[in-house]
């Protein structure tokens, strides 16, 4: 039996009167890579938000259910969004270096944690930067702007800042739709070496990209979790004729 | 000629006619203030007092032999062989006529004079090159004046049959150091008043605050005050900042300190709003980025966001100089109008801008010099949207966007 990192129960979440998510039962299981998948606006990015409690700085938003990290209640009011989002780390749709060196990209969260030690921090940074395979492209350039890189960089160094954290869990929303083929594939083979040491949960709009890399998927419509199961299951025997329809083209 | 296409060629026009006017109007400012006010500009200005000291002085000796000045030759120069002066027909700093002692021979009567003034230190004045000339009065006959120009002036001193009772001189006046000097106090206590409270104002109601009814009233608010006339400012300064200051300074009249108050609380709304927008176009995919590693809001605010703002902040600090410079109204009623050569921060005194007020209601009114300070402030504020633009670049070369 696989551990479960997040235990999600009766999740569902309100934006004023509308309701993005639809009372949603989920485990994600650790060291694997959790796909998430449905039609553009189906909740799929709403929900991850979720678990990273990002969803806290939009006023409007009011969140039930519950919602287990290792164990623990996190979605409860009192709870340590921050010592939460240190452990779960988030990877963003455009890549969003901040306008500074790529070392100091990398090193932000550690410092932010009071990290000064100069050493310690250029061992963290180039054990990030190899985690994300980015090292051997800017061991030369480690003062340079992050802006200077190109897409595909910028989002490994993305990568690189959440992993200087060691979060338990990384939260992916659709990092390489802004990218092109060759660094999409790059970000793939990266998730397989990181899965190793991390839980990544990932939303795709790609079915291709789901079916490659992860080891389960969950579809979802209308806010609505329809299915979730082995990501081998949902690509070739779906129970349900609406993920069938979607994961083979038919709609969305 | 298709009815759309003259509506075209019409609105084109249009657009290139109001450029052209409007670069017009700007470069002829420019060029009557270089015209006018060209001429005077000088290091000595600057760096000159606007008072001069002056002394009153009586000859020890009479002269008793005439002095070689022959080969001095020159339009506005005349010789005063009795006394061995040369004396000079010229213009202050400031643009006024008057008369400039050209050259004093060694042996000269005039160059040791008893002081009229008991109380001064020094006993034994004397004339000396660049002084001026102000009065020179005699026994028994008219006194000499500036307004009558130096040839009569050389011609009353050269005349045997008259006998010097008094000499009336001065050092060179006109200078604006004074006004300079409070120019650039002025800017510096403003900018550390306003800056500080300005900047976190605009953090506050961009980052912090909640998005209700009552912050938007007072954005609202905010807004509405940058729009104020600055002598209705001048008022809250006289009402509040002197008495204030006359309470807890040495200060006992309108002063320095009340003049950078009442200017820090004219920039605090254009601070505030002009950091806000730099705030607001800071991507929210940086904070987000930011908060998702484990930073609180404070440490985004200040790490990450206030950062990517610094270029626009720094705009703010010069639209905040260009207004301590070019604010005349409010300062005529806390900081003075009296020109000061000696700049003490509890004392009125005058910034380079009610110097001009100050020329002009003047009689005759000084437009020269109003010119030269104008061109002073003009060069001011280049200097400063250079110095400021450099920066910007120097910055987004250091890895901003």
């Amino acid at each position: 039996m696989m551990k479960e990192v997040f235990k999600i129960e009766g999740l569902s979440l309100f934006y004023k009167d509308l309701q993005a998510i639809k009372n949603i039962d989920l485990d994600i299981y650790k060291n694997q890579i959790t796909a998430l998948i449905g039609p553009s606006g189906c909740g799929k990015s709403t929900f991850i938000r979720c678990l990273n409690r990002m969803n806290d700085l939009i006023p409007e938003a009011r969140m039930e259910g519950c919602i287990r990290f290792d164990g623990e209640e996190c979605q409860v009011t009192g709870y340590d969004v921050i010592g939460l989002r240190k452990k779960v780390g988030m990877v963003f749709q455009k890549p969003n270096p901040f306008p500074m060196s790529i070392f100091d990209n990398v090193a932000y969260g550690p410092r932010q944690q009071g990290v000064r030690n100069k050493e310690v921090l250029k061992e963290i940074v180039e054990k990030a930067l190899k985690q994300a395979a980015l090292y051997e492209e800017v061991v030369d350039r480690l003062n340079d702007s992050a802006l200077t890189l190109s897409g595909g960089q910028q989002q490994r160094l993305c990568i690189a800042r959440a992993l200087a954290m060691e979060p338990e869990v990384i939260l992916m929303d659709e990092p390489t739709s802004a990218l092109d083929p060759i660094a999409t594939q790059k970000i793939e083979t990266l998730l397989e070496e990181l899965k190793k040491e991390y839980t990544i949960i990932i939303v795709t709009h790609s079915m291709q990209q789901a079916a490659r890399i992860s080891d389960y998927t969950a579809f979802f419509y209308m806010g609505e979790l329809i299915e979730y199961d082995k990501t081998n299951v949902i690509f070739s025997v779906p129970k349900n004729k609406q993920t069938e329809d979607y994961v083979t083209g038919r709609f969305g | 000629m298709s009815k759309r296409k003259i509506r075209q060629y019409l609105l084109d026009s249009l657009t290139y006619i109001s450029t052209a006017i409007s670069v017009l109007a700007l470069s002829v400012i420019f060029f009557f203030v270089l015209r006018e006010g060209g001429s005077l500009l000088s290091i000595d200005l600057l760096s000159g007092n606007y008072h001069a000291q002056g002394f009153v002085g009586t000859l020890i000796n009479e002269s008793d032999e005439t002095f070689e000045l022959g080969d001095i030759i020159g339009d506005k120069l005349f010789t005063v062989e009795r006394y061995g002066i040369v004396l000079e027909q010229t213009q202050d700093l400031a643009g006024d006529s008057v008369i400039k002692v050209y050259y004093v021979d060694q042996a000269s009567p005039l160059r040791n004079l008893n002081n009229t003034d008991p109380s001064a230190n020094e006993k034994i004045i004397g004339l000396r090159e660049g002084m001026v000339l102000r009065r020179v009065s005699y026994q028994e006959h008219p006194t000499s004046l500036t307004s009558r120009g130096a040839e009569a002036m050389a011609n009353d001193l050269n005349d045997d049959s008259r006998e010097i009772r008094e000499v009336i001189f001065s050092l060179e006046g006109g200078g604006i150091r004074g006004s300079v000097i409070t120019t650039l106090y002025l800017i510096g206590l403003t900018l550390m008043f306003a800056l500080p409270f300005g900047i976190l104002t605009a953090i506050y109601f961009n980052e912090f605050a909640p998005m209700n009814k009552i912050t938007k009233l007072m954005r609202n608010f905010i807004e509405t005050l940058t729009g104020v006339p600055s002598i209705i400012y001048g008022l809250l300064g006289i009402t509040v900042f002197v008495p204030l200051t006359v309470r807890l300074t040495p200060a006992s009249n309108t002063n320095l300190i009340a003049g950078a108050l009442t200017l820090s609380v004219i920039l605090l709304p254009v601070i505030i709003r002009t950091t806000e927008e730099a705030l607001k176009v800071v991507p929210n995919d940086h904070r987000f980025a930011s908060l998702a590693l484990g930073a609180n809001r404070t440490q985004t605010t200040f790490k990450v966001v206030l950062k990517q703002a610094l270029p626009g902040i720094l705009t703010a600090t010069f639209l905040g100089i260009g207004r301590v410079i070019g604010e005349s109204a409010a300062l005529i009623f806390v900081l003075g109008t009296a020109v000061k050569d000696q700049v003490r921060i509890f004392e009125p005194s005058t910034s380079l801008a009610v110097h001009i007020w100050s020329m002009m209601t003047d009689e005759p009114a000084n437009i020269a010099l109003s010119s030269t300070i104008a061109l002073i402030i003009l060069l001011i504020v280049l200097i400063l949207n250079i110095l400021i633009k450099a920066t910007v670049f120097i910055f987004s070369k250091k890895g901003s966007a």
